[in-house]
């Protein structure tokens, strides 16, 4: 075996490790993205017997976005087992609790119930802000790409900018600025 | 009998001071003004004062783009009418473009009139919606009312979370839950 071989042997079955930022993303459709990248679906060695999948390191977990009024409408249920023991907690309340659990549901739910899934699962790190222990990041060497951009807050825009960004709409001649 | 002697009289009385208080004018009787209001020793003085509009050189117009000038035939309103303004510059707006959204409002994040906008129905009612999506997604804090809670983090319960809004939802009659992807997908189309 070549040199080259060797060092293309070795980085095709290295566990790669991959960081992804929550800020103003939809958990449910990032989780799509982050399952690829869990259970190595975006390999071309990928099949569902051998281990080939990913580490992924979910930073800023408190700030997803739901779409619409999904915070208000969305409620997770949960069942103690004893009679009345069911309870539905809406995704607000949730996240108030456990700002990595809508994430980690997600995720949970976007792949097949198997006997893998679990052991899938346990290579998913979710922190609620964007610090991570240092001996995480320091396996980190590759970003995956945001779905949706952040969006920019007027009041962070320069007042310079703002003033003279072209403008579509024109007072009419007998306006009162207010 | 005393109301309808009052209401007799105050009408005939409308009638004869509004008449006689209303002028004719050639020109316009009205500029852009801006209300100043400043205190003099114990008294406040309210003044209106004429201003420039401090758009006009900015103004982008489709007919003043040349060949660049793009009509979204979805948006373009199908009958004999000019489009407005808005159509006829056929940008795909988004509920985050704030430099563009923030146009539309007064100083207090209220959405203008139509009859100041000068804007299409269809268009009024897309850019009323989005700003209210701009709103609730806290991305113009800095054009709010003067008791609003302007830092989203700090509202309450499911306000103080991000959240994000689909512009195709606007003019739906019904949305149809996230769950239910056949229906969104006739819909969305």
């Amino acid at each position: 075996m070549s040199a080259a071989k060797r060092v293309q042997q070795w980085a095709t079955f290295a566990r790669t490790w991959h960081v992804f930022d929550c800020k103003w993303q939809d958990p449910y459709e990032s989780a799509h993205v982050i399952k690829k990248y869990l259970m190595g679906l975006h390999k071309p060695i990928y099949h569902p017997m051998n281990d080939c999948g990913d580490v992924v390191v979910c930073i800023n977990s408190k700030d997803i976005a739901l779409r619409g009024n999904e915070w208000r409408k969305r409620a997770y249920f949960h069942h103690t087992g004893y009679p009345g023991g069911a309870s539905w907690t809406l995704a607000w309340e949730l996240h108030n609790k456990d700002p990595t659990m809508i994430i980690k549901k997600a995720v949970y739910r976007s792949m097949t119930g198997n006997l893998q899934r679990r052991h899938t699962m346990q290579r998913l790190f979710i922190y609620p802000e964007d610090k991570v222990p240092e001996d995480v990041m320091q396996n980190v060497t590759n970003q995956i790409r945001q779905i949706r951009l952040v969006p920019t807050r007027l009041d962070h825009i320069p007042e310079e900018e703002v003033k003279n960004f072209p403008k579509i709409m024109d007072y009419p001649e007998d306006y009162v600025l207010k | 009998m005393a109301s309808l002697v009052r209401a007799a009289f105050s009408v005939s009385k409308n009638s004869l001071i509004s008449t006689s208080v209303r002028s004719i004018s050639t020109t316009k009787q009205l500029n852009i003004k801006e209300i100043r209001e400043k205190v003099e020793g114990g008294n406040i003085v309210v003044e209106a004062v004429n201003v420039p509009s401090p758009r006009t050189e900015l103004l982008v117009r489709a007919e003043n783009l040349g060949p660049l000038k793009t009509i979204d035939v979805s948006e373009a309103v199908k009958s004999d009418k000019a489009p407005c303004y808005m159509c006829s510059l056929g940008l795909d707006v988004k509920h985050t473009d704030v430099l563009i959204l923030s146009q539309f409002v007064r100083s207090d994040g209220c959405m203008l009139p139509r009859r100041i906008t000068g804007l299409c129905k269809r268009q009024q009612k897309k850019i009323g919606k989005m700003v209210s999506m701009a709103q609730k997604a806290g991305l113009m804090i800095n054009l709010t009312p003067a008791n609003c809670k302007k830092d989203p983090t700090k509202r309450k319960d499911y306000k103080k979370f991000n959240t994000y809004f689909d512009e195709t939802t606007i003019f739906m009659k019904n949305v149809p839950r996230w769950t239910d992807r056949f229906k969104f997908r006739q819909s969305a189309k």
